[in-house]
C-alpha cells in the first residue's frame, strides 16, 4: 500500500492549514490557502510577532486555547489580509491542539475555510428579507386600504386569505371559515355559474374575469367585478391565485338600463310604419328600423352607413349628401322633402328630419322620414284648384267692374232723358209727380250702386297698394274736405284729433277708402234730432298698436257680435236710408286684407264708435 | 374587384417619421398588389378606402385590423365593384414639417385631396366625403380641429 503524500496534499488543500508549535506558537507547516491570511513567509516567526490578517478575537485566546486544551472554533470571522488589500473577506477558523507522546498540548492546529461567499450571500439574503418585510408592509397596507376586495385561492379552491375589505363589506366576523361562506353569500342566481367558471379556470391554470352579486353586510346583493391570476413559477403548475373583487353595481345598472332603453326604443322603432333610423356623430347610419327595409325592399347590409341616399330620385341625391354633410359638420337638423324609392321602384315624397342628441357625451343622429306622398299630392291639386279660383275670381272682378263702368253710360243716359222728359212733359195727377220721385230715386240709386261695385272691385285691386308712411292728420283732412256738401247739408260737426298718433305706415288709397267710408257713413245715419257729431281720433294702444276711432252721435245699430262684427255685401242696417251695403264691407275688406281688424261698438239712437286696429287681427 | 373603407384611431400619435414610413411601405406593397385608394390621417383619426381583387383585398384588410399602431377598426364598407376609381394609392395628413413632403410620391396635404371621383355611387361618394369630415373636421387646410 503505497503511503499517500499528506504533505503534498496538504499544501493544495483549498482551506488554509498552518501548526504553530511550542509554546510560543511559531509557526511551522503553513499551506498555500493560508499565505492569503499570514503571507509566505510566516514560517518559524512567532504569530504574536507575525499575526498577519489574523483577527484579534483569535490571537485573543491563542494562549488559553494552548493552556486549556480546548479548541477553538469561530465563524465567519472578518479578516484583512494584507494591510493594503481593499476587500476583506470572511473565514470560519478553528484552533485544535494536537498532543505530544506524553498526551502534554505540543501545539495547535490552525484551519481556516474562506466562506466569503457564503456570507456575501447571507448577508444579501438578510437585507432581502428586510427588503421583503418593508414590501410585505406596504403591500399589506395598500390591500387593506384600496377600496377593493383582495384575497386568495389556493389550488383546492379554498381561500387562503381575504382583505379586511372583505369582512366589512359581507359583515362577516373575522374567524368567518371563508371557503365555506364564500359560495353562499353568492346570489343562488349566479351561485353554480362562478363555482364552475372558478374551477374550470384553477383546472386550467388561467386566470378569471366574471361578475356576480355578493350580498352585502346589509342583505342587499351587489353586483362585483372579480378578476385573479395565478402566480406562476414555471414549470410546476400554479398553486395560488391572487385576485380583487369590485363592486360595479352601478355601472352594471346603468349598463343594463342603457341596455334596455335602447332594446326597448329599438322596439318601438321597429313596430312604427315610418322610416326611422339613427346614425353616428360622424353621420354613419348604424341603425335602419324594419320598416324602412320593408319600404326599401333592401337589408341593412345593402343600404350601409351612406345607402339611404341613393333611395333618393336621382335629382335629389346630390342635393341630400350635401345637406347631410353639412349638417353633420355643424351639427343643425336636418330637414328635406325628397321622393324616395319604394321596393316597387315608385318615388313618393317624404319628409326627412334628423337631429343630434347628445346623450351623455356620445353624440347621435335620430332621424325619421315621413311619407307625405298624400299631403303633397293633395296640396298640388289645391294649389291647382287654389289657381283655378284665383283666375276665376279675377275675371270675375274684371267682368263686374266692366259691367258697372259699362252700365254707367246707359244709366247716366237714362238720367238725361229722365231729367229732359221731367223738363219738357207736363204732368198733371200729383201720384204722377210722386212717381217721377220715385223714379229719380231709383235711378240715382241705381248709379250709386253702380259707382259702389266699381270701387268695391278697384279696392280690391289696390290691395298691392304700396305702404308708406302717411300724415294721418292731413289724409283725414282732404276726406272730410271731399265729404264738404254732405257736412254743411246736416251742419254737421267734424273733430280731428292726431296727436297720440300723427303717423302710419299704410297705403294712401286704402286709409282714404276706410276713412272716407266710415265718415260718410256717419253722415248718412245721422240722428234726425241732432247735427251730427263725429270725432276723428288717431291714437295708439297701450300694446303701441295703432288704431283710428270714428265715433258718432247717430242712429246706432243692433250687433251680433261687436268685437267681430261682420258686413256683408248689400246687407243694409236702416233700410229706410238710402245706400249700397257696400261701404263697412269694404272697410272690412281692406283693414283684414292688411293684417288688421275692426271693432264696433253702438247703442241705438246714441251712436255708434268704428275702431280700426291697423296691424292687429282680430 | 371590390373596395373596402374602414375608419380606426392610432394609438399613439403618429410621427411624420411613422407616416412617411407607413406611405412608403404601402406604396411599395400597394403597387406589388394591385391595390388603389386613398388614406387619411390626422390628430390619430384615420380613414381610408383601397381597391383590389376581393381575395388581396380581404387579406389586406385582416392584416391591417391585427396592427398594432391602430386600434378600434371598424370596417364601414366592404362590396363589389365594377371599376376602380382611384389611378394609385396617396395619403393624405397634415406633417408637423412639411417641407420635404411635397414632393413625395403619393403625399397630399388635406385640402389638396379631390372631391370623390364621379365613378363612385352617390352613397359611397357621400361615404368617402364623410369619412374625410371625420378625420380633417369642417376645414381641411386647418391641421387641428
Ligand atoms: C392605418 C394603416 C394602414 C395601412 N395600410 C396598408 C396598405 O394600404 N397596404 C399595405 O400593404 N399595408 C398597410 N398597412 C400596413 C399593414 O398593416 C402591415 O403592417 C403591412 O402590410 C406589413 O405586414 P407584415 O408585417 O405582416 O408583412 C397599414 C397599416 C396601418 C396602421
Amino acid at each position: 500500500m503505497p503511503t499517500l503524500p499528506f504533505p503534498q496534499l496538504l499544501r493544495q488543500l483549498p482551506a488554509g492549514v498552518a501548526t504553530l508549535e511550542g509554546p510560543e506558537l511559531r509557526f511551522g507547516f503553513v499551506n498555500e490557502a493560508m499565505y492569503s491570511l499570514v503571507g509566505a513567509d510566516a514560517a518559524g516567526q512567532r504569530i504574536a510577532d507575525h499575526p498577519g490578517g489574523l483577527p484579534q478575537a483569535l490571537l485573543g485566546v491563542l494562549a488559553q486555547v494552548y493552556a486549556t486544551g480546548q479548541p477553538y472554533v469561530a465563524k465567519a470571522c472578518l479578516c484583512t489580509p494584507a494591510p493594503d488589500a481593499a476587500d476583506c473577506r470572511y473565514y470560519d477558523l478553528a484552533l485544535e491542539p494536537y498532543r505530544d507522546e506524553q498526551e502534554r498540548v505540543a501545539g495547535l492546529l490552525l484551519l481556516a475555510i474562506d466562506v466569503s461567499e457564503q456570507e456575501a450571500t447571507r448577508q444579501q439574503a438578510h437585507e432581502l428579507s428586510l427588503v421583503t418585510r418593508r414590501l410585505d408592509a406596504r403591500l399589506r397596507v395598500l390591500t387593506e386600504t384600496a377600496p377593493l376586495i383582495t384575497y386568495t385561492l389556493d389550488a383546492q379552491g379554498r381561500c387562503r386569505y381575504a382583505s379586511p375589505q372583505w369582512y366589512r363589506f359581507t359583515g362577516q366576523p373575522p374567524a368567518a371559515d371563508l371557503t365555506a361562506i364564500w359560495p353562499l353569500l353568492i346570489h343562488p342566481d349566479d351561485r353554480l355559474r362562478v363555482l364552475y367558471e372558478a374551477a374550470a379556470a384553477r383546472r386550467s391554470g388561467t386566470g378569471w374575469n366574471y361578475e356576480y352579486r355578493l350580498r352585502r353586510y346589509d342583505g342587499q346583493y351587489r353586483w362585483m367585478l372579480s378578476r385573479a391570476l395565478p402566480e406562476v413559477h414555471l414549470p410546476d403548475p400554479p398553486v395560488y391565485w391572487h385576485g380583487a373583487l369590485t363592486e360595479v353595481h352601478d355601472q352594471r345598472e346603468l349598463a343594463d338600463a342603457l341596455r334596455r332603453g335602447e332594446a326597448e326604443v329599438r322596439f318601438l322603432a321597429d313596430s312604427i310604419p315610418e322610416l326611422i333610423w339613427t346614425a353616428s356623430a360622424e353621420g354613419f347610419i348604424d341603425y335602419y328600423n324594419h320598416y324602412t327595409t320593408d319600404y326599401s325592399g333592401l337589408n341593412k347590409e345593402d343600404l350601409g352607413p351612406t345607402g339611404w341616399v341613393g333611395l333618393l330620385h336621382p335629382s335629389e341625391q346630390a342635393e341630400g349628401a350635401r345637406r347631410w354633410i353639412a349638417c353633420v359638420a355643424s351639427g343643425e337638423p336636418y330637414e328635406g322633402e325628397y321622393r324616395m324609392r319604394r321596393h316597387d321602384g315608385i318615388y313618393r315624397w317624404h319628409i326627412i328630419r334628423a337631429r343630434q342628441l347628445a346623450d351623455g357625451p356620445v353624440l347621435r343622429w335620430f332621424g325619421t322620414c315621413s311619407d307625405v306622398h298624400d299631403q303633397y299630392l293633395l296640396r298640388q291639386v289645391l294649389q291647382t284648384q287654389y289657381d283655378e279660383l284665383a283666375r276665376a275670381h279675377h275675371d270675375l272682378d274684371t267682368f263686374v267692374y266692366a259691367a258697372s263702368h259699362d252700365l254707367r253710360q246707359p244709366a247716366l243716359n237714362l238720367r238725361g232723358l229722365f231729367d229732359e222728359l221731367r223738363r219738357t212733359a207736363t204732368f198733371a195727377d200729383p201720384d204722377q209727380a210722386q212717381l217721377l220721385a220715385m223714379v229719380d230715386g231709383a235711378l240715382t240709386q241705381f248709379d250709386t250702386t253702380l259707382h259702389d261695385l266699381a270701387v268695391t272691385v278697384q279696392t280690391q285691386r289696390a290691395q298691392q297698394d304700396p305702404a308708406e308712411v302717411l300724415d294721418v292728420g292731413l289724409i283725414l283732412e282732404e276726406v272730410v274736405l271731399g265729404l264738404q256738401p254732405q257736412v254743411l247739408a246736416r251742419q254737421a260737426r267734424l273733430d280731428i284729433d292726431v296727436a297720440a298718433a300723427p303717423g302710419l305706415v299704410y297705403g294712401r288709397a286704402n286709409l282714404r277708402s276706410v276713412v272716407h267710408n266710415l265718415v260718410s257713413n256717419a253722415l248718412k245715419f245721422s240722428h234726425p234730432d241732432r247735427p251730427p257729431h263725429i270725432v276723428l281720433r288717431s291714437y295708439l294702444t297701450p300694446d303701441g298698436e295703432p288704431a283710428l276711432e270714428v265715433r258718432d252721435n247717430g242712429l246706432g245699430m243692433t250687433l251680433t257680435d261687436a268685437r267681430n262684427p261682420v258686413f256683408q255685401l248689400f246687407v243694409r242696417q236702416h233700410t229706410h236710408i238710402e245706400g249700397t251695403g257696400v261701404g263697412l264691407y269694404l272697410v272690412q275688406r281692406i283693414v283684414r286684407s292688411h293684417g288688421g281688424h275692426v271693432e264696433v261698438a253702438s247703442t241705438l239712437g246714441e251712436g255708434t264708435t268704428f275702431t280700426i286696429f291697423w296691424t292687429r287681427p282680430a | 374587384m371590390k373596395h373596402i373603407v374602414y375608419i380606426s384611431r392610432a394609438v399613439h400619435p403618429l410621427s411624420d417619421r411613422e407616416l412617411e414610413r407607413l406611405l412608403q411601405q404601402c406604396r411599395r406593397d400597394n403597387v406589388l398588389h394591385g391595390i388603389t385608394g386613398i388614406l387619411f390621417y390626422s390628430h390619430g383619426n384615420i380613414a381610408q378606402l383601397f381597391e383590389g381583387e376581393p381575395a388581396i383585398a380581404d387579406t389586406l384588410f385582416n392584416r391591417i385590423a391585427v396592427d398594432g399602431r391602430h386600434s378600434h377598426v371598424q370596417k364601414l364598407i366592404d362590396k363589389p365593384i365594377t371599376e376602380r376609381s382611384f389611378a394609385d394609392w396617396s395619403m393624405a395628413f397634415h406633417p408637423i414639417e412639411p417641407q420635404g413632403f411635397a414632393a413625395l410620391q403619393g403625399f397630399l396635404l388635406p385640402h389638396h385631396v379631390p372631391p370623390a371621383p364621379e365613378s363612385l355611387s352617390i352613397a359611397d361618394a357621400l361615404l368617402v366625403d364623410l369619412v374625410r369630415l371625420a378625420v380633417f373636421g369642417a376645414d381641411p387646410s386647418k391641421p387641428a380641429h
